[in-house]
């Protein structure tokens, strides 16, 4: 993938930097808002990295300009630790997806992973399937080879948010921000107790675990 | 009406000095006027008495009966009976007057007019009346008081069209001037009050540069709040500072981290040891973001960005997350509302989030297993409560309120386990919203109210 990094910090930029490209991009790397502006413009990227905080033009600015010339390449937007309203900011500003700093770099994987396939997820059927196990997003019935397993809501829409994303990582703080609307770091592990439920309900006496924990990242459920 | 005036505005003291003065005013000036009053009348008074006497001496003065008779019949016709009135009553004959009847009198007496009874001419309204005996008969001399009268009515007149106006003037200029004193002090106060509460950017409005007290303390006071507003300012820099210079190394960290725990080649042990340097990192990030969320709360800068937000749906919603936690150690959490209706509170729907999630927390953290969280809801027609309770040992009286106090924070941060920033962030968080954070006893246990105002 090629992806443009525009971050001030002179060494957490190039770490990002280095790091999307011992995973195989291609990245361009920037410090300066200006010459971000004009590279995403010009050069045709899968996604931008831009940091909230920039020399020249910050961050907000230049995602609001991007997205003013039509520009739809996915943007995910670095805001800083302690930013109450920066992520809100960075939003309205068009950014697709934020990540406060510092992350570790799982997250940023997975990030990265889910904008690349974003539009992708519109088209979602009404029924959704791994393996035996089959959810229906109308009538909302979840079965696994042909048994139907009760699901409290949350536990339905966890497990819906999963196999719409089959295959790929979804890390804890992506699940506590889409399934339970959660933005801030709570020190309960809520989504571990969920998905330790989740798979008593989904998984248990099954010989094939469709839930799968992907260590420092997050879960998934395996593709066939 | 000067009284009714002061009345409801005594706890202002330009006002309440104004008053009294106008009142000691009033008062010295009565008593002046008084004084001066009946030491004049005084006065008059033994100048008439005097020239009563003398009228009396020169007709005692008169031996002869006859003479004595010739001469009270001569002034009878001529003495004008509004300046002076005598009546003759021989032993024998008929009564010489120039009234047609004068009342009986003992001694040195006033005696109005209503009491006379006059012969053709008009009277004065009072008269002093000596009565006397003479060669054959009994004779009283009756001088006018007129000039008394006019006094008074001089003096009234004086009071009148020179005192009242001046003491009006005086009054309704004092009062406007206290006033607008009182206007002066009066923002003086609610500027003290703002910057107190933590408004470093409010100041006494129009204050000039002129000799004069108030003028000099609303200057002080901005000067004052000029030199706090730099010293917060400066303490946010020095804070901002050494956040940003530890934000970058923590992100370095982390992401070196997340490098290292990216090797494949990683044999268990050293994979555990990077995992659990991970997970302290997480620790450290976690107290840091609170310490810098704390500090943009306070700032106050969130606020323009609140929204409606329904607490009920919120609480239920993270209710139900915590539920099958709780279960895991053991605890039970309960929800209950007044209504099933939506209760929207002006906020931020992640901070107000964040307020129930730390509760919940510190309830799950504090409370034994086996232990009970109530999350309770009301509503009434101005504020929305939020009550969390539970029935584990509570915190002391004496410990309540310094949990809340600022300064202790940071103190109790260094002594208590986790990052013990829970409910200085969920006190900050509050205070944001405008809502009144108490903790108070549940018998047993712990219940942490949140009133929130519903703005109309």
């Amino acid at each position: 993938m090629k992806i443009l990094v525009v971050e001030d910090d002179k060494t957490a930029g190039p770490y990002i930097a280095g790091g999307l490209r011992e995973e195989g991009h291609s990245v361009d790397f920037l410090t300066h808002g200006q010459e971000g502006l004009v590279q995403a413009m010009a050069g045709s990227y899968d996604i931008l990295i831009v940091d909230r905080m920039l020399p020249g033009i910050d961050g907000v600015s230049l995602v609001k300009t991007l997205r003013g010339a039509k520009n739809r390449v996915p943007i995910l937007f670095l805001t800083a630790l302690g930013g109450v309203d920066d992520r809100i900011e960075g939003l309205d500003a068009g950014a697709d997806d934020y990540l406060v700093k510092p992350f570790v770099f799982g997250e940023l994987r997975a990030r990265i992973a889910a904008l690349c396939r974003r539009p992708q997820l519109a088209e979602a059927p009404t029924s959704l399937r791994a393996h035996d196990l089959e959810l229906d997003r109308l009538s909302r019935k979840v079965t696994r080879s042909g048994k139907t397993i009760d699901l409290l809501p949350r536990e339905f829409a966890l497990l819906e948010h999963l196999l719409r994303r089959k295959g790929r990582v979804q890390t804890r703080t992506m699940l506590l921000e889409s399934v339970w609307d959660i933005h801030f770091d709570p020190l309960t592990n809520i989504v571990e107790t969920h998905i330790s439920r989740l798979r008593g309900k989904v998984d248990k006496d099954h010989n094939v675990q469709l839930i799968e924990t992907v260590r420092g990242a997050g879960y998934r459920i395996i593709e066939e | 009406m000067i009284v009714r005036l002061i009345a409801p505005e005594m706890r202002s003291t330009p006002l309440r000095l104004t008053g009294m003065l106008i009142l000691i005013f009033t008062f010295s000036s009565l008593v002046t006027f008084g004084i001066a009053y009946l030491f004049l009348r005084n006065t008059i008074d033994t100048v008439l008495e005097e020239q009563l006497n003398q009228s009396v001496v020169s007709y005692t003065s008169i031996k002869d009966a006859n003479d004595l008779e010739e001469r009270l019949i001569a002034d009878a016709k001529s003495v004008d009976p509004s300046v002076m009135i005598f009546t003759f009553e021989p032993t024998a004959g008929p009564t010489i007057s120039n009234v047609t009847s004068f009342p009986l009198i003992a001694g040195l007496t006033i005696v109005r007019d209503a009491d006379i009874v006059p012969a053709h001419r008009e009277l004065s309204d009072s008269y002093l009346a000596i009565p006397a005996q003479v060669a054959g008969g009994r004779l009283i001399v009756a001088q006018t008081r007129g000039q008394i009268i006019e006094m008074g009515e001089v003096f009234a007149a004086v009071f009148l069209i020179g005192l009242l106006p001046t003491l009006l003037i005086a009054s309704t200029v004092g009062l406007l001037a206290a006033r607008r004193a009182r206007d002066r002090v009066e923002a003086i106060r609610t500027t003290l009050l703002d910057l107190t509460h933590g408004t470093l950017t409010s100041r006494v409005p129009n204050v000039a540069d002129v000799p004069d007290d108030l003028e000099q303390i609303g200057l002080a006071v901005n000067r004052m709040a000029t030199a706090q507003a730099k010293t917060v300012a400066s303490l946010k820099q020095v804070s901002d500072d050494i956040a940003h210079d530890l934000k970058t190394p923590i992100q370095r960290v982390a992401i070196q981290l997340g490098r290292l725990q990216n090797r494949k080649n990683l044999d268990a042990e050293q994979a555990e040891i990077v995992e659990n340097a991970v997970i302290e990192t997480e620790g450290i990030v976690r107290t840091f973001q609170s310490l810098l969320q704390i500090a943009q709360i306070e700032s106050g800068r969130v606020k323009e960005r609140f929204v409606p937000v329904d607490v009920r749906q919120l609480s239920e919603n993270l209710v139900e997350a915590f539920t099958p936690i709780a279960e895991e150690s053991d605890h039970v959490i309960t929800f209950a509302s007044d209504q099933n209706d939506a209760m929207f509170v002006q906020g931020d729907r992640q901070l107000l989030s964040q307020v129930l999630v730390n509760l919940l927390e510190n309830g799950l953290r504090h409370v034994p297993s086996g232990g009970a969280i109530i999350v309770q809801l009301s509503q009434s027609n101005d504020h929305i409560e939020l009550a969390v309770s539970d029935d584990g040992p509570g915190v002391p009286t004496a410990e309540r309120e310094k949990v809340l106090r600022r300064l202790y924070r940071l103190e109790r941060s260094r002594t208590s386990e986790g990052n013990g920033l829970g409910l200085s962030l969920v006190a900050a968080i509050c205070e944001l919203h405008d809502a009144k954070l108490t903790l108070a006893d549940a018998m047993p246990g712990l219940i942490v109210r949140i009133v929130f105002p519903i703005k109309s």
